[in-house]
């Protein structure tokens, strides 16, 4: 082959072009675009019915391991980020661009050029269209009331062959409804792009007293990290409660500390954030924050001592006596439950503060416990210390345990082990009697001879407990008996500059969409002709939307021109 | 097709000429005092502040003072230079006015009614004024409904107005015991709860049938498509069946608003929202009434005559839409708004934000092909149809199947 036969085979520009244009004349057409929106959609569904960015655990417990391979793979658990979804997005942006890349000089033309002049045949095809037939008279006198009546109007006219045209528009400018609100759409979407990859959004836990400055947050499957560059301290957080217990507001009080320096103290709540140097920070959420936490340890080794322990949330607690570890997971200042049967007008109690906390121990079944430092109080009634009790380690099957005994009272706890050891050393025959006995002794043991007041509904809790706590497999029980509490503040940092331009295309967008659906473009012809000794005029009008309402209108400026036609028909017979 | 029958009784004197222009400056003017005295009236604006501002001498005055001010201008202007033609604006907006004020003074009357401030309690709402109000509103819109569905079968004139008068004797009540709600937020806790009624499921069921039948009256006032009626309402019917469910399982309840919800967002994000759905719902009812004409016509049944042209049905669709898409948009931004202040991003592909974008698709896709691919007929009148299912799903199945940040809608 010798180069020039290489030179004649090379596509050449123009050819290059041929080729592009189809494939421009795809990427912009209507087609691609309704294609495009309906896979977006369904795919969006996707999406929704998956819960995404979850515990890839739990993922893997959902599906089974080659379900959750296969959505692994195709990333539907981060499905609006994964690169298919992101080049649906891209494309629709390039079906955009090509979309008004093509329309846009040709609406510019149309809107600028009218013709005046319009075609017999067209006007056949309209379907209001109206002739009256006058007397022979100067032009100016048909012209001048129809412009009069034509206000408001644009009104253009040109002679041609003899023959006078009349052209009225209104809204000739609709097409900048199509052009805005096809922009619009790209311009958010570029917003949305810089969003995702100059800007930043995660989250930080500040504990009450302590300062922060890193965010961390999920990209895919993986929790990243990001430095601030300054810190965030809180100072305070305070949650408000309405009188059912439902929560009112969630307020922290920060300090901003930038190199260095305090430079900004401020509240925040939810709905209201704090802008600093870009950054917008959110109240997103709170917890505790490390309380410190004090047990009693009620021992069941018969001794009836009552130990004690201290440890903060999120730590371990180790009793290098007995090998007990207690994980404090979670501390709650308050549990408002309603208390109310079902059916009944609601009853919302506080059932005071509790602390989660999982019991592990040579020879023992791991369990995690909520216990609450008050007792429960039904009707007025003490009926003992309770705890929530889940065996399997799940929170979601806490069970509730009365212990029978009120533990906050010390005395009560020993008059039980006083109890439970006159009650072994009693005859076991007639159980009645021997419980009546063991129990007066005991009450002897304690108080000696001060019965105190309450001591039947004490006597009822005591021999209840003997039901419930000698089966418990654990050395010791441990109860909340005190709290230091501190919270964490639940903080969303984040940085956006993207956002403006996607209210700038937002606004856009819904301008045009008002000049796209509410302004169409009416047009008018009125053509005057010499015909059978007189003048001829034609009254013809098309809209391109909204027949329904043209046609009224086009009804009403008949009537309006029929007073003056009717003043013309006579012609000038003065 | 009937153009609009002037009729020129007294009280249509009111909506014409130099009655209508005065009267619209002087609501504009009211309007105009409760900005001024939301700006510079007490001491800071704080929203339950405001309102009882609003209800008390301070309002009386501020909005007293405006409404004077601008009907008094406005007579001022029309002695000095007489307007011959009526201008759009004052005669499309004051019969809007009319209707809000008069479901204002509804709600007022209704107010003493209200059982005093020991009976009524949080735990016990039983005894609130409000729930009568619905549930005459409840009856009114069946009985409408079922008028229209009558007036198929036997196209009297007297069936048809009942249709329209229970229609908008309905819009009222219903209007009326919202506004009655937000009163009675207050009622209880100390007023510490008070709240616009447009936070749970069950009061923004009741402003989508206030919205689906406003719509649709209008459609019915200026095309005379009365037919429409039986589909529409149908809907509506069906909509407060579901709506007495919520109320027997306890969703009626006035409950405070968490801490997300505490934003002047709400008010705007809520019916803007409920517009969109409101449109759709009446595009859904002309879509059905164009596919079953088109069924009646095949079986040259006589009842086709009762409904209005397939044209006008397919256009009545696309207006409504038309009202719809831009207003569901509108409210989409607003809600991007919202998010981005309560929650640090515009966008978070939450599930309901998701299926909002999903129906936002579904209409755009549907004024594409009709825009520029010119389709009509029965392909979109489909189109309207399942839009409408797909709107159920993003405005009650997302709340009931999908868990996501717009909990606070959620059905237990």
């Amino acid at each position: 082959m010798t180069w020039k036969k290489e030179l004649v085979m090379m596509p050449r520009m123009s050819q290059f072009t041929n080729f592009l244009k189809p494939v421009l004349l795809r990427l912009g057409s209507m087609t691609l675009a309704i294609s495009l929106l309906t896979v977006l959609a369904l795919a969006s569904v996707i999406g929704t019915v998956l819960l995404q960015n979850q515990d890839q655990s739990d993922y893997l417990q959902q599906f089974g391991p080659i379900w959750y391979w296969v959505f692994r793979a195709l990333g539907l658990f981060d499905m609006y980020h994964t690169w298919w979804f992101l080049s649906l997005l891209g494309f629709l942006m390039l079906s955009l661009s090509v979309c008004l890349y093509r329309n846009v000089p040709r609406f510019l033309k149309e809107m600028r050029t009218k013709k005046v002049p319009v075609s017999d045949s067209a006007i056949k095809h309209m379907e209001l269209v109206h002739h009256w037939q006058l007397a022979e008279q100067p032009l100016e006198k048909i012209i001048s009331p129809i412009k009069n009546q034509l206000k408001e109007w644009t009104i253009r006219s040109e002679e041609r062959n003899g023959i006078t045209y009349l052209r009225a528009d209104k809204g000739h400018y609709h097409k900048w409804g199509y052009i805005c609100v096809h922009s619009a759409m790209l311009i958010i979407l570029i917003g949305g792009w810089m969003s995702v990859h100059y800007g930043f959004r995660g989250n930080m836990q500040v504990p009450v007293g302590a300062e922060e400055h890193e965010i961390s947050f999920l990209q895919g499957t993986s929790t990243k990290s990001l430095v601030m560059p300054f810190y965030v301290r809180c100072n305070d957080f305070s949650i408000d409660f309405y009188p059912n217990g439902m929560p009112k507001e969630f307020k922290s009080n920060l300090t901003i500390i930038d190199g260095g320096k305090e430079v900004l103290t401020s509240d925040i709540i939810v709905n209201e954030p704090l802008y600093y140097k870009g950054v917008r920070i959110y109240q997103a959420s709170f917890g505790d924050g490390g309380s410190n936490i004090h047990f009693k340890l009620m021992k069941l080794d018969g001794t009836g001592d009552i130990d004690t322990a201290e440890a903060k949330v999120y730590t371990t607690y180790k009793d290098e006596k007995t090998g007990i570890t207690l994980e404090l997971t979670d501390f709650r200042p308050h549990n408002v439950e309603n208390m109310a049967e079902k059916d009944q007008p609601k009853d919302f109690q506080d059932l005071g503060a509790s602390v989660d906390y999982i019991m592990r121990g040579p020879g023992l079944k791991p369990v995690k416990i909520r216990s609450f430092i008050d007792p429960f109080i039904l009707d007025g009634e003490n009926r003992g210390t309770f705890m929530s009790v889940s065996f399997s380690g799940d929170a979601k099957e806490f069970k509730p345990m009365a212990l029978g005994l009120d533990m906050s009272n010390p005395k009560e706890w020993q008059l039980f082990q006083r109890f439970i050891i006159r009650l072994a050393a009693t005859d076991l025959k007639h159980p009645k009697k021997a419980n009546m006995q063991a129990f007066k002794l005991a009450m002897a043991d304690v108080f000696g001879a001060n019965r105190p007041d309450n001591f039947q509904a004490m006597a009822m809790r005591v021999i209840q407990a003997v039901q419930i706590i000698p089966r418990l497999p654990w050395p010791y029980i441990p109860i909340l008996d005190d709290y230091d509490q501190k919270y964490y503040t639940g903080l969303q940092l984040a940085q956006d500059p993207g956002m403006n331009v996607v209210w700038s295309g937002s606004a856009l967008l819904v301008f045009g969409l008002c000049i796209m659906l509410y302004i169409s473009h009416r047009k008018l012809w009125i053509i005057i002709r010499h015909e059978n000794d007189g003048m001829k005029v034609t009254l013809a009008g098309v809209s391109n939307r909204n027949p329904l309402n043209f046609k009224r209108e086009f009804k009403a400026i008949l009537t309006s021109f029929e007073n003056d036609m009717e003043q013309l028909k006579q012609g000038d017979k003065l | 097709m009937n153009v609009n029958v002037e009729s020129t009784g007294m009280i249509s004197q009111l909506y014409q000429g130099r009655p209508a222009f005065v009267r619209y400056w002087g609501y504009i003017g009211l309007i105009l005092g409760a900005v001024g005295l939301a700006l510079f009236g007490g001491d800071g604006y704080t929203e339950n502040g405001y309102i009882f501002q609003l209800v008390g001498k301070d309002g009386f005055m501020w909005l007293g003072t405006g409404a004077l001010m601008g009907s008094g201008l406005s007579i001022a202007y029309q002695t000095m230079r007489p307007v011959t033609k009526d201008s759009w604006i004052p005669q499309t907006m004051v019969p809007w006015f009319d209707v809000a004020a008069f479901m204002i003074i509804l709600m007022a009357i209704f107010t003493l009614f209200e059982p005093t401030a020991e009976q009524v309690s949080y735990e016990d709402q039983s005894s609130l004024f409000a729930a009568h109000v619905i549930m005459t509103m409840n009856v009114l819109f069946i009985f409408s409904s079922v008028s229209y569905i009558a007036y198929l079968f036997a196209p009297e004139s007297f069936i048809g107005k009942l249709a329209t008068w229970t229609a908008w004797a309905g819009v009222y009540a219903g209007g009326s015991a919202l506004l009655l709600r937000w009163y009675e937020s207050y009622l209880f806790m100390d007023g510490e709860i008070g709240h616009a009624p447009v936070s749970n499921i069950y009061e923004v069921f009741i402003l989508l049938f206030c919205i689906i039948t406003i719509i649709y009256l209008q459609w019915e006032k200026r095309y005379d498509a009365k037919a429409m009626g039986a589909f529409v309402m149908v809907l509506v019917a069906a909509g407060v069946f579901f709506a007495i469910w919520l109320e027997s399982v306890g969703q009626a309840e006035i409950k405070p608003l968490v801490p997300a919800l505490q934003s002047y967002w709400m008010k705007i994000h809520v019916p803007m929202n409920f517009v969109g759905y409101g449109s759709f719902a009446v595009a859904c009812g002309a879509g059905m009434a164009y596919l079953t004409r088109m069924w009646l016509e095949t079986r040259d049944s006589k009842m086709v005559k009762v409904f209005p042209s397939l044209e006008q049905l397919d256009q009545l669709a696309y207006k409504s839409v038309a009202v719809g898409f831009p207003a569901f948009t509108l409210a989409t931004i607003l809600g991007a708004a919202w998010a981005a202040e309560a929650w640090g991003g515009y966008w978070s592909w939450d599930p309901k934000e998701t299926w909002a974008l999903i129906v936002w698709l579904t209409y755009g896709a549907y004024l594409h092909v009709r825009i520029s691919h010119g389709w009509h007929g029965k392909t979109l009148a489909w189109w309207t149809v399942i839009g409408f299912l797909v709107t159920v799903f993003c405005f009650l199945g997302v709340n009931m199947y999908l868990a996501g940040l717009h909990s606070y809608g959620h059905l237990s």
